[in-house]
Formats: C-alpha cells, sequence, structure tokens
C-alpha cells in the first residue's frame, strides 16, 4: 500500500513538471518506476493490490480503445486508412522483427517486440497535432488515418495472441455466443441503459465501473481473451452513448493507467539476466529510424513530398501506451525492459520532434536532396482539395 | 445562401473539423476538439502558415455572437443585442425578481407592456419557466421574469414594480 502511494506520488509530480513543460507523460512515469522498482532503488515491489489496480489501468486503457472504434466511419474512410497503414504496417514490422531476432531475441519474443515496435502511440500523436497547433496540416488527416489503422492492428493482435488451451473454433465460438449476448442486452435494453446513465447520483459510473469489470471476469471464467472482449465490449457500448460511458470511465482510467505505467517500470528488471544493452540500444535507435522510413514513404506516397515524411515521423514516432500493453500482457523480462527503453526514447525524442518539425525538415532532407533547394516550399497546409 | 465551400470532417481521437473556403481564397478552419476547446485556425490566401487561436466553448460562443451581428453586452442579469444591419438598432433583455406588490396580479391587470412599452417574454418559478406567459398569468412573489424592450421602456418598467 505504501509502495503504490509513493509511486502515485512520484507520478503525480512528475504529471506537474511534464504538462507545464508540454512533454509527454508517459515515459517518465516508467522512468519513475525503474528508479523505484528492480531496477534502481527497490523501494517499490508489487503485490496484490498494485497486481489488480494495474490489471485495471489495462482494462480501461483497452475499454476506452472500443469506445473510440467506430466501425461505420472505419468503414467509409476505408481507403485512407489502408492507404497509409497497409505501409506503416510492413516497413515497421519487418525491420522490428528483424532486427530483434538479429539481435538475439527468440522468434516468439521477436514477434512481441516486433508488434510493440509497430504501434505509434495514439494519445502522444493525438496531443501532438493538439498542442502543436498542427491540424490544419494536411498531414494531421494522415496522422489520424495511421492511428486508426494501427488501433484495428492492436485489436487483431489482442484476439489472435490468445492464451487459451482450447481450440480455436471453440474459443471463437464462445467469443461469438458473448458477442451476441451483448448485442441483444444493448439493443433490447438501450432505453433503459441511456435513462440509467442519464442519473446524476453513482448509478452510472456503477454501471460503467462493473461492466468493464464483469465482462473481464467473464472472460477470463470462459476462458476467452479478455483484451479483445473489454475492446469489443467498448465498441457495442459505443454504439449507445459513447460519450457518456467516457465521462463514466474516464477517471478510472486516467488513475489506474498511471499505476499501470509506473508499475510496469517497477516490474521492469534492466539488469536481469539475458538482458542484452546493445539489443536495447539497437532496437530503440532502429524504432526511431524505422518510422523515419515508413513517415518519408507515406509522406512521399500520399502528398508526394518528403516533408510531409518527415512531419508525419514526428507525429508518430512516439511508442506508448499499446507497445506497453502488449510487453505486458505477452513479454518477457528481456521483452520487457526493451520496450520500456524504447518507449522512454521513442516518446521524449518524438515530442521534440513534432515540436521542431520545420527545422527538421530542413535538417533531415535538404542535405540529401539538392533538388528540393530550388523547388518553392508550398507549405505543408492542406490546400489541394 | 450556402454557396462557400464549408466540409466537416470527424477526425477520431481529435473531434470535429469545419472548413470554410472564402471567396478571396482565404481559409478558416475550426475544430472542436474533445477536450470541449475549440481551435480556430485562419490561413490567409498568399501565406503558407497558419495562425491559430484557442477558445474556451464560451469564449467561442461570444465569437459567434459578434460574427453573426448580434453583440453582445452581458452583465450579471441582462444582455443588450445591437443589430449592426438594422441601422443600429438595440434591444435589451432583462431580469427582474417580481416583489410583493405584483404577488395575486395577472399579466392583464397589470398591463405592463401599455404602460411602459416592455414586454414580459417569460417568467421563472422555482425550476419551471414559462414562455410567453398569457394574459390571464398570475404572478407570484419571487417570480423571475424576463423583459425585452429598449433601455427607457425597461426603466419605466421597473418604475412600475417598485411603484405598484
Amino acid at each position: 500500500m505504501q509502495g503504490i502511494v509513493l509511486a502515485l506520488s512520484a507520478c503525480l509530480v512528475l504529471a506537474l513538471i511534464t504538462k507545464k513543460l508540454s512533454l509527454p507523460s508517459i515515459p517518465f512515469y516508467i522512468i519513475a518506476g525503474l528508479l523505484l522498482g528492480q531496477s534502481g532503488l527497490s523501494l517499490v515491489g508489487t503485490d496484490e493490490v498494485s497486481l489488480f489496480l494495474t490489471h485495471l489501468g489495462l482494462l480501461f486503457l483497452l475499454f476506452f480503445l472500443g469506445l473510440e472504434i467506430k466501425p461505420g466511419r472505419i468503414w467509409s474512410n476505408q481507403k485512407a486508412i489502408l492507404k497509409s497503414g497497409l505501409l506503416d504496417l510492413h516497413i515497421n514490422v519487418l525491420i522490428g522483427f528483424l532486427a530483434a531476432f538479429a539481435l538475439g531475441f527468440s522468434l516468439y519474443d521477436a514477434l512481441i517486440i516486433a508488434a510493440a515496435f509497430f504501434i505509434s502511440s495514439t494519445a502522444m500523436a493525438v496531443t501532438s497535432l493538439v498542442e502543436n497547433h498542427k491540424l490544419l496540416m494536411r498531414e494531421a488527416e494522415t496522422v489520424v488515418w495511421l492511428m486508426v489503422f494501427e488501433d484495428i492492428v492492436v485489436i487483431l493482435l489482442l484476439a489472435f495472441i490468445g492464451t487459451s488451451s482450447e481450440h480455436p473454433l471453440v474459443v471463437l465460438a464462445k467469443i461469438l455466443a458473448v458477442l451476441a449476448v451483448i448485442l441483444a442486452i444493448t439493443r433490447f435494453g438501450k432505453e433503459y441503459i441511456i435513462s440509467v446513465l442519464k442519473r446524476d447520483d453513482e448509478l452510472p459510473v456503477l454501471l460503467t465501473f462493473s461492466a468493464v469489470l464483469g465482462i473481464a471476469g467473464l472472460a477470463a471464467a470462459w476462458g476467452i481473451p479478455e483484451s479483445f472482449m473489454v475492446i469489443a465490449f467498448g465498441t457495442i457500448l459505443g454504439t449507445i452513448d459513447p460519450i457518456s460511458f467516457e465521462i463514466h470511465s474516464r477517471p478510472f482510467k486516467d488513475v489506474f493507467l498511471v499505476v499501470f505505467f509506473v508499475f510496469f517500470g517497477i516490474t521492469t528488471d534492466l539488469f536481469a539476466s539475458g538482458v542484452s544493452w546493445i539489443a536495447i540500444i539497437g532496437i530503440s535507435i532502429l524504432a526511431v529510424l524505422s518510422k523515419l522510413a515508413s513517415g518519408l514513404a507515406i509522406g512521399k506516397y500520399i502528398h508526394g513530398s518528403r516533408d510531409s515524411g518527415v512531419e508525419i515521423w514526428s507525429n508518430t514516432t512516439g511508442r506508448g501506451e499499446f507497445s506497453i500493453a502488449i510487453a505486458a500482457l505477452y513479454g518477457s523480462t528481456v521483452v520487457s525492459s526493451t520496450v520500456a527503453a524504447m518507449v522512454i526514447v521513442t516518446s521524449i525524442l518524438g515530442s521534440f520532434a513534432a515540436k521542431y518539425s520545420k527545422n527538421l525538415q530542413n535538417y533531415l532532407i535538404r542535405p540529401v536532396s539538392k533538388e528540393y533547394l530550388d523547388v518553392p516550399d508550398e507549405g505543408c497546409v492542406g490546400r489541394e482539395r | 445562401m450556402i454557396d462557400m465551400a464549408l466540409r466537416s470532417i470527424n477526425l477520431p481521437g481529435i473531434g470535429t473539423k469545419y472548413e470554410l473556403e472564402t471567396d478571396k481564397k482565404d481559409l478558416v478552419a475550426i475544430f472542436f476538439l474533445k477536450n470541449g476547446n475549440i481551435q480556430m485556425y485562419t490561413l490567409p490566401h498568399d501565406s503558407p502558415t497558419p495562425s491559430v487561436a484557442e477558445l474556451t466553448s464560451g469564449e467561442a460562443r461570444r465569437l459567434g455572437a459578434i460574427l453573426s451581428g448580434a453583440i453582445m453586452e452581458a452583465d450579471q442579469e441582462s444582455v443588450e443585442i445591437a443589430f449592426s444591419a438594422l441601422s443600429d438598432l438595440r434591444i435589451s433583455v432583462h431580469t427582474y425578481v417580481m416583489g410583493k406588490h405584483c404577488a395575486g396580479k395577472s399579466l392583464e391587470d397589470l398591463q405592463i407592456r401599455a404602460r411602459t412599452g416592455a414586454t414580459i417574454i417569460a417568467v421563472s418559478r422555482g425550476d419551471k419557466n414559462v414562455i410567453n406567459p398569457p394574459p390571464a398569468f398570475v404572478f407570484e412573489e419571487g417570480d423571475t421574469v424576463v423583459a425585452i424592450g429598449e433601455a427607457d421602456q425597461l426603466r419605466a418598467f421597473e418604475q412600475v414594480l417598485l411603484v405598484t
């Protein structure tokens, strides 16, 4: 208990500082965890309470992801989503996997690293666009659809990397049965649920909280992938009243997710046997370069400009919540250390890159391609429509 | 009436974007963010760099009122609306609390419009509101009324409330 209080107080101070300096807070929560935990002073360890709270953090992160997913909207924008998303997927998963495998990770670990390597932080990308006043840039929409694509990949990953020992078809049948029941309840009980959500007593919050925990408990009891069920549940509830559910679950998400991040740092042992610093540094550097490669490819392909590529890279290079979620769910000690370092390096570097992307465009591109010097700058704002 | 190019798009995770291109090819884009704030970008036709203002929803409403031609000067309980297009027509809306004098009297008894020129457009009693109360409407002490009229008419109305 004291450990959690200590960790949370450290995070509170860090949150105040990082918000003031408009830096991403996730890497600093992890650094705080590393300093407090096994890799550092060993002041805080895990116990049953902290495990439960971190579990809640993960559940609410996934529930929120589900609420944001609007199947109809994705369907009608599939062209925009696929165009950039597939480039992003192929380049980064390939580089991430080959690098991890070459650096000595096992096949399974290399796959998990490739997934964490590929998934940018949606939260950081959105914050970066809003806080750096970049919403009007033509690249902003590309970045947004890119994040939607990556979110879908996360969901598919969580659906398929199950821990169940049962036959996949049995699991699938169970998933479909549970989804059918949820759909039926939300369909016929829609009016009633909306009326409960509109109340101003404790009922809406209680409903949201217990529904999320309930579906997770049900998934665990039935042996179906919990993460996937929570996301799907969020998506279905999103069809009723996404804003109410968001409002009522946000406080849980905000607090428990911080616990999740800091305890990810606390449980990560950078000095465990088998952790190779060469691998950690190599993956972190490649994570930055690989998103630069995919950013440049997407910029060239969609906007016909490498400046756009640098802009896309600067907003999407930060890895964050989903990379950590994947490492926490499926990663070994070695994978967790590597992902922790990668998140810290890419997210801090990304936040500065996004702030100074205009200067970076000159620095990164002009020296390599002289012809760009003669081309008048047409600006990076969407006018072509 | 809508001949300018206006498009809106929903950006997942960010909010809704409205974009308007003016006749002179300047661009104005408004983003309603999920945190409730609003970012307004303006991009002149001859410049590659936009300027940005971030507004709270209250500030955005005020800006909207100014742009739509009604300048509102809000103090605690009255607003003055000026229609610049209607030879500077100024209308005030004011709230008053009915005192003992008026309790038990109907709108017809008080003859407010005939005597002062001001019009009572709404009455608020407890948590109920009555819009456009009928002549037979009887006031109670403590009713809050919303009266509309020119500044002089409202001053006359104030006298009636005090004297009646």
